[in-house]
């Protein structure tokens, strides 16, 4: 897998210097090949780039992130976005996800947990490159993997369990993960199980506790804390704001 | 004509109750206008007690008669520079400039004070009634114009500058003084200064310093106050305290980072309580971060989290499970040096309310203390506005509760078995 390359945009030096020495970038196959302090500067610099994920403020001198988002999302239509918001001005967010960005994250920074982000960019990468079928034979295997994934949500789901399905190694499976889709097993596990417990808060009435449980998850409490690390906020807020709105 | 001299002092009496009793800004211009009050009321009395021993000179000495005469002018004469005062003192307030006038009044106020006091009185016997004249009724008149030509001419001079509502004020006292000056002068026996000397009093009352005035002016003093505390942007605080997590994190000090981090949600939390009320997963969070210093400050204390995820959305009033939790670590767990358990528990109790349990295994009550607590969180409407103390806080929460959610709701304490209390504070469960 190439490395995915990535502008930071954000006014505050200090902002930048945490995500570019805190944030383990090689680890996530990643390199920082970029920043810039300003709307205009980030403008130009997305063009001379054209990086795979852009970090950025939106709170930033001369023009604002999501104006820079606008202006550049019809020259880079695969550039991911990811919008870094001060709670002050987290109403923006609303909008910011009409722009299409592909995530956003709020300020604080968690840098330890800013990978999670990350792996959520590639796992869509991957959704959407396997959409389109190729004929590799181990484009196919991880395909079968993670449909099976997919269907036994609710299950007790494990390397070991995938080995014996497949008749595969774990160290393997682990490796192919890590190959194809850049991420590793777990991070990918949690991540379609959030995707799913997502679908069903918004077009079911379940309980969380059942919700939990049809995402693999037997104790609803653990669900809520791993819900909330990803997401931000808990279910019970995630399904009233979607409501609301 | 005694009658209305006596109608008078109880009006006046009335007022001074009325505005001794109220709370005020202690400024130059209450504090004359206290003096003015008090001036007013001795003043009434000499006005009556003159009516009456000059209709009666045959029986009443001599000397009781012209020594009451002297102390009713004489309290006139200050009465009516108090009046020149209250204005000068207005028109400083507003303008901002320091009348010049200031000295030469107090120097002519001295020297009146010593002509009502020495110049001869004179009375004039009608069969409308007696009346005091003569020299010293003239040296009144003189006094009165003078000071209000000076008041009028303040007035005047800083027409433009003077709020509308203390104009309107001033406006009413100076027609009131000329007219009943005029009427009083051309009709000597009308004796109508007492009146005239009380409408001027009202009118100042009235219309500048009566208690609900002066409530309005307190509480503007305060919330002036409060508007200067939230010009501490406190985005300005949790974005510098960042900045030095940030900082703190890149020189590789990971524990002050992750410090800086709960204190960092701990303040953004506590920033929204704009909002009367909340979520239960924002009340859980904001407790969290608290929770999670006080857990770092305390290594032996532990905080558990039992709170049924159906509950999250609730809403909760703002700010109550903090309060309740500080108390528990400070009355259960601090003497037992920290070192114990807070449990924090949400659970349905059927029906249409739930509750939240905050469970501390520190000491418990003291002897007697769980009925004084029961009592004042019972009673909670009657208890006195304290701004200090413990139960402060809990009776505080109490009071939100009730008045939020309803009176059937709200908060109250158990002791456990195995020692330590719980709080418990009931809530509605929001109808679908």
């Amino acid at each position: 897998m190439k490395k995915l390359r990535v502008l930071l945009v954000d006014d505050e030096i200090m902002i930048r210097e945490g995500f570019k020495k805190l944030f383990d970038w090689e680890a996530h196959d990643c390199e920082v090949a970029g920043e810039a302090a300003d709307g205009m500067e980030a403008l130009a610099q997305i063009d001379a780039l054209d990086p795979d994920i852009v970090i950025m403020d939106i709170n930033i001198p001369v023009m604002n992130g999501l104006k820079v988002i606008q202006l550049s999302r019809i020259k880079h239509p695969d550039t991911a976005f990811v919008i870094v918001s001060g709670y002050d001005d987290f109403s923006y967010c609303r909008e910011a996800l009409r722009l299409k960005i592909t995530d956003y994250i709020l300020k604080p920074v968690n840098y330890e947990e800013f990978g999670s982000c990350i792996d959520n960019l590639k796992i869509s990468l991957f959704n959407k490159n396997s959409s389109g079928e190729t004929e590799q034979y181990e484009e196919r295997t991880i395909n079968k993997i993670t449909r099976y994934m997919q269907e036994h949500l609710a299950d007790d789901i494990s390397l070991s369990v995938l080995s014996e399905e497949f008749y595969l190694s774990s160290q393997y499976i682990s490796q192919l993960f890590k190959t194809e889709i850049g991420v590793n097993f777990l991070a990918y596990l949690t991540n379609i199980r959030m995707e799913k417990a997502k679908k069903l808060l918004l077009s079911s009435s379940l309980t969380i506790a059942e919700i939990a449980e049809q995402c693999g998850y037997g104790d609803y409490r653990v669900f809520t804390k791993v819900f909330r690390k990803t997401e931000g906020i808990t279910p019970s807020q995630f399904r009233r704001d979607f409501l609301d709105s | 004509m005694l009658r209305m001299e006596i109608a008078l002092f109880m009006v006046l009496a009335f007022v001074a109750f009325i505005y001794f009793s109220a709370g005020k800004k202690n400024t130059e211009l209450h504090r004359t206008f206290s003096v003015l009050l008090i001036t007013v009321m001795i003043h009434l009395v000499f006005d009556g007690v003159t009516v009456y021993t000059v209709n009666h000179m045959d029986t009443v000495p001599v000397l009781l008669n012209e020594a009451c005469h002297r102390i009713f002018l004489g309290s006139m004469l200050f009465i009516f520079f108090l009046f020149y005062r209250y204005i000068a003192i207005l028109v400083e307030e507003e303008t901002g400039k320091r009348c010049c006038m200031d000295k030469p009044t107090l120097i002519y106020l001295f020297f009146s004070e010593l002509g009502a006091f020495l110049l001869p009185v004179h009375y004039a016997v009608t069969p409308e009634g007696n009346y005091s004249d003569g020299i010293l009724m003239i040296f009144c008149y003189v006094s009165i114009a003078l000071y209000f030509i000076l008041g009028t001419g303040l007035l005047f001079s800083n027409w433009n500058r003077i709020e509308k509502k203390k104009k309107t004020a001033v406006v009413i006292a100076c027609l009131v003084e000329l007219i009943v000056a005029i009427l009083q002068g051309l009709h000597h026996t009308w004796l109508i200064s007492g009146m005239g000397i009380t409408l001027i009093t009202l009118a100042f009352y009235l219309i500048l310093e009566n208690p609900d005035i002066l409530r309005a002016e307190l509480v503007e003093q305060k919330m002036s106050m409060l508007y200067l505390k939230s010009q501490v942007n406190p985005h300005f605080l949790y974005n510098t305290l960042d900045t030095i997590r940030i900082q703190a994190q890149l020189n590789g000090d990971k524990k002050v980072a992750d410090l800086l981090m709960r204190l960092v949600d701990f303040f953004r939390l506590s920033v929204k309580v704009d909002r009367p009320m909340v979520s239960l997963d924002d009340e859980t969070e904001l407790l969290e971060a608290y929770m999670d210093l006080m857990c770092y400050r305390y290594p032996e204390l532990q905080c558990e989290y039992d709170i049924d995820p159906e509950l999250g959305a609730e809403l909760v009033p703002n700010f109550i499970l903090q309060p309740i939790v500080e108390n528990s670590l400070l009355h259960g767990l601090k003497n037992k040096g920290y070192k114990g358990t807070v449990n924090i528990s949400a659970l349905k109790t059927g029906g249409d309310s739930f509750e939240i349990l905050i469970t501390d295994s520190g000491r418990g009550f003291e002897q007697g203390k769980k009925e004084i607590i029961d009592e004042m969180l019972l009673n909670y409407n009657k208890q006195e506005q304290k701004l200090t103390g413990n139960s402060i806080g809990i009776l505080n929460v109490q009071k939100r509760i009730k008045l939020l959610c309803g009176r059937e709701y709200g908060l109250w304490y158990t002791e456990n078995e195995e020692g330590g209390v719980t709080a418990h504070i009931k809530l509605p469960l929001k109808e679908e």
